[in-house]
């Protein structure tokens, strides 16, 4: 039911952060976040990589950018997804199945302490959750 | 009677699967050249990574790739030399080096020490990417893998392998030339006067191109290869065994039809 309703999200308007959208394992966190300014918006090599360190920085993460996939723990990796999906700048954010990803620790809090970090530049966030984890966001 | 049904169902699947994986090469090599036709994907970022991909492939292997050339171009000179003067042919023997050597041997071991050690690690990186569902979130954060992970692979795969071949045919003509005539310049004149012979513009595009289609064969294989990998992690070690026999078969008829085009 999850991956139906991800899949009729079209890509424009919304950036996904989900288990099944792995980080580039041979790129730094920063690398990976600042593959979107480089080739997609065309910035050079030192701005793109920039962008992504004042993100880090801003989700309070700044000592992961050298860090690859393999070496990150589980709420390291997901900030790093969360910055990359952050940095694509679409008007919907969806954070597909939090439990899969930040299995070490309560993360319906910790999602909201890094939200309440980029306040303002975010869009909206949505949060798709199984229906038996309600309880955990009250 | 089901021995005969056996054997038709077992040809009729290995033709379909030979089919498939034929069509896949070929659909992935139309993306490959409307990528390299396409301007805006030599963009600054695109170069940057081909420079690393360059140096990964040929600057990083440079030395042991001089010491191998070294050791293969003077044993075979001296076998040629000492053969040629058995047999009376002595004067002969600068333009049988260069034949073998240059134009056929250094390109074809240029290009499979860069299958074996590029074309092995391409296969089995995108075959992982593909399993791991890696391309899948590049094209979801609309970074198009073709521009960020296979051209330069592909650019810098068919550069190295040019020029590898380059720098050992240098290092061969210095040391067929030691060979023959020692460190006395007098041979100079007609030494470079045979290479010059054999050189031919037709026969440098040819040898340009055969290059080229090399460098094609160990980078594209191998990417296709690991792109047709299902998304089991078992069947890496099973793409990265197809992907290379593709490559080694490739490279052998590249090579038969470059001398059958100058020989026969």
């Amino acid at each position: 039911m999850l991956a139906a309703a991800l899949t009729n999200l079209p890509d424009e308007q919304a950036a996904v952060v989900s288990p099944d959208l792995p980080l580039r394992a041979n790129l730094s966190a920063r690398e990976n976040i600042a593959l979107i300014p480089l080739y997609q918006k065309h910035y050079d090599a030192a701005e793109s990589s920039r962008q992504a360190q004042v993100l880090l920085d801003r989700l309070g993460f700044a000592d992961i950018a050298e860090k690859r996939d393999p070496d990150m723990s589980p709420s390291e990796r997901f900030v790093t997804k969360l910055a990359r999906a952050l940095i694509l700048k679409r008007p919907k954010l969806v954070i597909e199945r939090p439990g899969a990803m930040l299995y070490d620790i309560p993360y319906p809090g910790f999602i909201r302490e890094l939200a309440s970090r980029v306040d303002g530049s975010a869009g909206m966030w949505e949060i798709l959750d199984f229906d038996w984890n309600h309880s955990l966001y009250d | 009677m089901e021995f005969l049904l056996n054997i038709i169902e077992r040809t009729g699947a290995k033709t379909v699967g030979w089919w498939n994986a034929s069509y896949g090469v070929l659909r992935f090599m139309t993306e490959v050249l409307s990528t390299v036709a396409n301007p805006s994907a030599w963009n600054r970022a695109t170069l940057d990574t081909i420079v690393k991909q360059i140096y990964f492939t040929a600057v990083q292997i440079l030395h042991v790739y001089l010491i191998y050339v070294t050791a293969i171009s003077w044993v075979i000179i001296t076998i040629t030399l000492s053969t040629a003067r058995n047999v009376g042919l002595f004067d002969a023997a600068t333009e049988m080096i260069i034949r073998v050597l240059l134009l056929e041997l250094l390109p074809f071991l240029t290009a499979l020490l860069i299958a074996l050690r590029s074309g092995s690690a391409i296969n089995t990186e995108v075959a992982l990417m593909k399993v791991n569902n890696e391309l899948d979130a590049l094209s979801h954060c609309k970074v198009d893998p073709m521009q960020f992970e296979f051209l330069p692979r592909i650019a810098g795969g068919v550069a190295s392998v040019i020029g590898l071949t380059v720098t050992g045919s240098v290092l061969t003509i210095i040391l067929a030339y030691l060979s023959i005539y020692g460190l006395s310049v007098t041979g100079l004149s007609s030494f470079s006067a045979t290479i010059s012979s054999v050189f031919s513009f037709g026969v440098l595009l040819g040898l340009g191109l055969k290059c080229a289609f090399f460098g094609l064969a160990v980078t594209t294989l191998p990417m296709a290869a690991g792109l047709e990998t299902p998304k089991k992690l078992f069947m890496v070690p099973v793409s990265v065994l197809r992907g290379m026999m593709r490559v080694f078969l490739a490279l052998v008829l590249i090579e038969v039809l470059s001398l059958a085009l100058k020989y026969i």
